[in-house]
């Protein structure tokens, strides 16, 4: 591999080349690590909800564990309103842990590193968001922006604030996920790096870090995919209660 | 705050797009950005239409099966519950209905007996005193009879005394009354 550490980011053609109207729409290593995250997800899934238990085994008790864990956190944060985007929702959050999570495997491709793929990801977040708002409130949406109980002299600064950091959620919501998972795995590699620099005599304690590292990246890779979800939960419960 | 560093990032992020691709920021380079967009799109559509149409749906299923079941059982338990209860109670009023039985089958059976006890008790009464007025009277008869026989032999033993005595007969008549005028005076001692 190279010594680069921004070397694992690079995204290669396997296969031949689709161009499609001149533009390049070939399969990829992200396109392929894309793939087999939904088909882990969904051989997962499979394997859980193959036979139906009463006293469910592993693999069903973590399907079981998923289901819950993502309706709780879209009924805590966004009422039972938001019930119908619960599929959305799951296949949101699956799709992002599943992908940093095999990120996470040596040698492999982090999907999530990539800003396109995130900020591709909340823009379309953010547009159903602000559609889903407009249907359910009409022009009463807009109310968002003016938040009640402000002295009417700040009244403006803060509704010019609020239009600001409203436009900026998409760039925000994909920057967190592509910033953490870039730096995690760059700094891995750094030390993975050092680890081979020093040598047998030095190269201990970057391991020894390198490892400690690996547990909080995992960590991190499924922090980010819980925030993934929960801050799109915490928009559509804007869009759908309008709570301001 | 945050929201100053975002517009920062941001502003430094296309700020710099140009130089970081070069400098070795694959993110930065357009060449595939369209691709990871056409297959991020195509294959989360995917996913999700195969977790919404299929597995979320067995998913819950297996979930609402489950809490079905434990409410039923549930419920039944509780009906199972009731019906104990209410045999319980039957239990207990029979139980006492029996104590009560019981009671009164003891009152009746004890007045019967001493009922019983009573009337043997005067038959018995009866028959002691018919008996006794009998042995009464019979003492009496053997009393007379015994006085009578006493007087008898008296005089018979008397007169042949005195007939040992003085060689000759005495008059009859006389001994009687002198032997019935002893027997007269001394009986009293003896009956």
């Amino acid at each position: 591999m190279a010594t680069n550490p921004m070397q694992q980011f690079s995204v290669h053609r396997i296969g031949p080349e689709i161009k499609i109207a001149g533009i390049d729409l070939s399969f990829t290593n992200a396109s392929l690590f894309m793939l087999l995250s939904a088909l882990v997800i969904c051989a997962v899934l499979y394997l859980g909800t193959k036979e139906k238990k009463l006293i469910p085994d592993k693999l069903q008790l973590i399907s079981e564990l998923f289901y819950n864990f993502i309706a709780k956190m879209i009924s805590d944060t966004a009422g039972s309103k938001a019930k119908p985007y619960f599929p959305f929702i799951f296949s949101l959050f699956m799709f992002v842990l599943f992908c940093n999570m095999l990120g996470m495997l040596p040698y492999s491709f982090t999907v999530t590193s990539h800003i396109i793929v995130t900020l591709i990801m909340a823009v379309f977040i953010f547009i159903a968001v602000t559609i889903i708002g407009f249907l359910k409130h009409g022009f009463g949406y807009l109310k968002l922006f003016v938040p009640s109980g402000v002295p009417a002299v700040l009244l403006p600064l803060i509704t010019v604030i609020e239009i600001i950091s409203y436009l900026s959620r998409p760039v925000s919501l994909s920057v967190r996920l592509f910033a953490n998972m870039m730096a995690g795995h760059t700094m891995l590699k750094v030390f993975g790096g050092f680890v081979i620099s020093l040598g047998m005599l030095g190269g201990w304690l970057p391991l020894s870090f390198s490892v400690a590292l690996t547990g909080l990246e995992i960590l991190v890779a499924f922090l980010q995919a819980y925030v993934f979800a929960i801050l799109t939960c915490i928009y559509l419960n804007d869009a759908l209660n309008l709570h301001h | 705050m945050r929201l100053f560093l975002l517009i920062f990032g941001f502003l430094i992020t296309s700020e710099v797009y140009l130089l970081a691709a070069e400098a070795g920021m694959p993110q930065l380079d357009p060449t595939y950005w369209a691709s990871q967009g056409f297959w991020l799109i195509l294959i989360f559509t995917l996913l999700y239409l195969a977790l919404s149409k299929l597995f979320i749906p067995k998913i819950k299923n297996s979930i609402d099966d489950r809490e079905n079941r434990i409410k039923d059982d549930l419920d039944e338990a509780q009906k199972l519950k009731e019906v104990a209860e209410a045999k319980l109670k039957e239990y207990e009023i029979s139980i006492e209905n029996a104590k009560k039985d019981v009671q009164k089958i003891l009152f009746e059976s004890k007045n019967k007996l001493n009922s019983e006890i009573q009337n043997k008790k005067k038959t018995f009464e009866k028959e002691i005193e018919t008996e006794i007025e009998n042995a009464e009277k019979e003492i009496e008869s053997f009393k007379k009879d015994s006085l009578e026989s006493i007087s008898k032999i008296s005089e018979e033993i008397t007169s042949k005394i005195i007939e040992n005595i003085s060689g000759e007969p005495m008059n009859q008549s006389s001994v009687k009354a002198t032997v019935q005028e002893s027997v007269k005076k001394n009986i009293g001692k003896y009956l």
